[in-house]
């Protein structure tokens, strides 16, 4: 594929090509940044099996993989890696999600969880792991630490991994339990297929452009405000 | 300032463990040193307190460690305090800081405190000739308070970095990150930091090179897959073998002791979870014991029950996830994943109690948060006929794993004399072959109502710490059965003035009531005057609050005595000889938490 006829902007619909081998599609492939294509209405689900082949935007299905095998960093700093931990075993199971993949080497890794307290003998040394992560790498801080100094307002503290780290998601709890990682991993991985990259530094205009990333609180507003009871611990 | 005229004076005439009346330690300390000045202090804890002057401290020391009666051979813990804003009105010989030696005799099963009394820039003798585990205390205290130890080997920072200005527990000294300029790290502050985290052996007394081999210096941590948190140790390596081991801590000091001096008593609890934080409420009660017995509480017998219940929930927890995480740092993968499947199951009885997994913050002062709810015995029994079963099979995949063995048993020992001498407790200790359980030898909070045994090892290397930690479980489970079946009713409240929060159905009886319910949940109450130490018998060793009260709302100085902080001062000892894939299954062994090491 030439730089030519690479879609540049999400917005761009995607253009009818000569290799095309039936018909193209207009409508559902145009979703911006919609990875899959939906079927059209017309299709039987049986004859849109029989074809071997979809569309896409190229790199609409590079965001698509690559949001699915988001590999996390060993990296813990305190309590909140055990839960982290805890989610990558059996009975929660990150795997789930393409995660499983812990990488020993920030080299190798895709995403850095900062599970704990960000600690000012520490920072440094965060900051030279970020560092040597690969783009494209992402930022979650996992627990109150890290994404506010929490509790801990005291002097050997950072309040906050973002004052030197570029967070993508933030997880709130105290430590927050194995869900609520994954509710802000499936988040990050919503945000990557979002985002739009370069496919490569021949390609396209260079630079990220980063979708929103709306408030959870806001989206989640209604949905708590009609909470009128609470149950209690007897009650499933 | 809060009117404390309707608090009575503390009932300390409760379980206390020995008091200075019975306990003739002053009696033989006077006896040999006739001519010298003693000043005893009387403690709500029980414990003999002595000041000692200190030109006299090294003699004191020595006598009661080595030629004593049944000698003071552990030395349990040696901190300091800034004693320059205190209140309360004494006659002790108070003056800016008092460095405290809190030693304790497995033959006597007491202790003793000794107490020097120091102006701004004094220095006392170091106690690292006699006990080696006072070295890292004494650089906590020089660190942290800015007390002086003339003779130490290397007094220099250990908690905060070596680029900080001034010591933190000072009281002159800001407690608040935002009291400081904004955090920022660029790129000068960047080089600046990690030259002053580079290693320098000669610091340490280290050869670089012997006659025919230079030495390699390798650094592990402070992020490292097998270090179990934010941890730096580093090598001296002839080839394969390490020959020294320096461990470097302070990368989770989350300043816990100067949070004690901020928060109000009942306020501070939720941070004594997260000092072990695989332990939860474990932490919780030596804190709420020590402050109990200063304000005179005695608890009903269902609070006390309901404590060791959610104490050994939380053991059998966290020693599953040393099962699981030692196992895998030796190479077994597949184990952890099961012991993490049964952690759910003890978290699903500890949430279904109090409503929330690890750091529960349950534990009240005088009593539990709330009360057991319906059927809480239901998952706890669900548990009680599950684990065992799984760790049975456990045994054949994990412990009788010929591989295991191999990497695990004789790796990393250490006797009891050794243990004794670097202040090692717990499982660890008792893997030695010593039968020492706190639980056993001063129970409290109604663990003499249990039957359970105390299993020991007997050559204190990886393997036997790891085992120690099964044959736990299966006492605890045993524990949890007498919970569940012996259950008291009651209150999960004492009824008296100073439990926090107060009991809700005076508040609405009376103006009185009302203002004093008002009063004891926005400002907390204010604990009489005094000093207490509870050790408790936690998850990995021995863990306590030495808190000082001089009758405000708050602690005036809160002391955590931790296992890891002891247990990581080992790690020479033990990988002395060992190659590196060695270290890592002692660092696996261990059981420490960065957390309850920094605090």
């Amino acid at each position: 594929m030439s730089s030519k006829d690479a879609p540049h902007e999400a917005t761009i619909p995607a253009q009818p090509r000569k290799w095309t081998i039936s018909k193209p599609v207009a409508g559902p492939a145009a979703q911006p940044g919609g990875a899959i294509p939906a079927a059209r209405p017309s299709q039987r689900p049986d004859e849109q099996t029989q074809r071997p082949f979809f569309f896409s935007k190229l790199e609409a299905l590079v965001a698509w993989g690559r949001s699915h095998s988001v590999w996390p960093f060993n990296f813990g700093l305190s309590c909140c890696y055990v839960e982290m931990a805890s989610s990558f075993t059996a009975p929660h199971d990150i795997a789930r999600f393409g995660s499983e993949v812990i990488r020993a080497s920030p080299r190798q890794a895709d995403v850095i969880v900062i599970s704990g307290t960000v600690f000012m003998k520490m920072a440094p040394v965060i900051q030279r792991l970020y560092e040597q992560m690969m783009e494209p790498r992402w930022v979650i801080s996992m627990g109150s630490c890290a994404n506010s100094g929490g509790m801990y307002d005291i002097y050997s503290v950072v309040q906050g991994v973002d004052k030197f780290l570029p967070v993508d998601v933030y997880v709130p709890g105290c430590p927050p339990r194995p869900e609520a990682l994954f509710e802000g991993l499936l988040l990050l991985q919503s945000a990557i297929r979002e985002d739009r990259r370069p496919l490569s530094w021949t390609v396209g205009p260079q630079g990220v452009i980063k979708a929103d990333r709306p408030s959870q609180k806001a989206a989640k507003r209604e949905a708590r405000m009609a909470v009128t009871k609470l149950r209690e611990p007897h009650e499933s | 300032m809060i009117d404390v005229a309707d608090t009575p004076a503390p009932d300390t005439t409760g379980a206390q463990p020995a008091t200075r009346a019975t306990d003739p330690v002053l009696a033989e300390l006077m006896a040999r040193f006739p001519d010298r000045h003693f000043t005893p202090q009387a403690t709500v804890d029980g414990i003999p307190t002595v000041w000692i002057s200190r030109c006299d401290l090294l003699e004191v020391a020595r006598y009661l460690k080595h030629e004593i009666d049944a000698p003071y051979s552990f030395l349990y813990d040696l901190t300091a305090i800034d004693e320059r804003q205190r209140r309360d009105a004494t006659d002790a010989p108070r003056k800016d800081f008092t460095t405290v030696y809190h030693l304790s005799s497995y033959d006597r099963g007491r202790d003793v405190r000794l107490k020097v009394a120091l102006g701004d820039g004094d220095s006392v003798p170091t106690l690292s000739t006699l006990w080696p585990a006072a070295n890292w205390y004494e650089r906590e205290a020089w660190d942290l308070f800015g007390v002086g130890f003339s003779g130490h080997p290397n007094l220099c920072r250990i908690l905060l970095p070596p680029t900080w200005d001034g010591h933190a527990l000072r009281k002159d000294h800001p407690a608040r990150a935002t009291e400081f300029e904004h955090f920022h790290l660029d790129q000068l502050r960047m080089e600046k930091e990690h030259e002053a985290l580079h290693f320098k052996p000669e610091d340490w007394g280290m050869a670089r090179q012997s006659d025919n081999a230079d030495f390699l210096f390798l650094n592990l941590g402070p992020n490292h897959p097998s270090a179990h948190g934010v941890f730096r140790t580093v090598l001296q390596m002839d080839g394969e073998v390490i020959l020294d081991a320096v461990p470097d801590i302070g990368y989770h000091h989350r300043g816990a002791e100067k949070m004690g001096e901020r928060q109000s008593w009942h306020s501070y609890i939720p941070y004594t979870d997260r000092i072990d934080y695989l332990g939860g409420v474990v932490n919780e009660l030596p804190y709420v014991l020590a402050v109990e017995q200063m304000a005179g509480i005695t608890v009903p017998d269902r609070v006390k029950v309901a404590r060791v219940m959610l104490c050994e929930l939380f053991r059998i927890c966290s020693h599953l996830l040393l099962y699981g995480t030692f196992v895998q740092d030796v190479g077994g993968l597949s184990p952890v994943f099961f012991m993490f499947t049964d952690r759910q199951k003890v978290y699903d009885c500890i949430e279904r109690i109090t409503g929330f997994r690890m750091h529960p913050a349950f534990f009240r002062i005088g009593g539990l948060s709330m009360d057991l709810p319906d059927g809480w015995h239901e998952p706890v029994q669900e548990l009680i006929d599950w684990l065992p079963g799984r760790l049975d099979e456990y045994d054949k995949m994990a412990m009788r794993n010929r591989t295991l063995k191999v990497r695990a048993q004789g790796i990393g020992a250490c006797t009891t004399d050794e243990a004794i001498e670097w202040g090692m407790t717990g499982p660890n200790l008792r893997s030695t072959g010593l039968e020492w359980d706190l639980r056993k030898k001063k129970p409290y909070s109604g663990y003499d109502w249990f039957d359970f045994d105390v299993p020991t090892g007997k050559r204190g290397d990886c393997y036997d710490r790891c085992q120690l930690r099964i044959d736990e479980m299966r006492q605890s489970i045993r524990i949890l059965q007498q919970c569940v079946d012996n259950m008291p009713a009651g209150d999960y409240k004492a009824r008296h003035p100073l439990t926090t929060p107060p009991l809700k159905e005076y508040a609405m009886e009376h103006i009185e009531t009302l203002i004093h319910h008002f009063m004891k949940v926005s400002w907390g109450p204010a604990i009489p005057a005094g000093e207490c130490c509870i050790p408790v018998e936690g998850t990995k060793g021995l863990n306590s609050y030495y808190l000082t009260s001089d009758g405000d709302t708050r602690s005036y100085r809160t002391r955590i005595r931790t296992p890891s902080f002891a247990h990581l001062q080992m790690i020479p000892l033990l990988s002395r000889g060992h190659t590196v894939s060695d270290l890592v299954a002692i660092l696996g062994s261990i059981d420490f938490v960065m957390a309850d090491c920094d605090r």
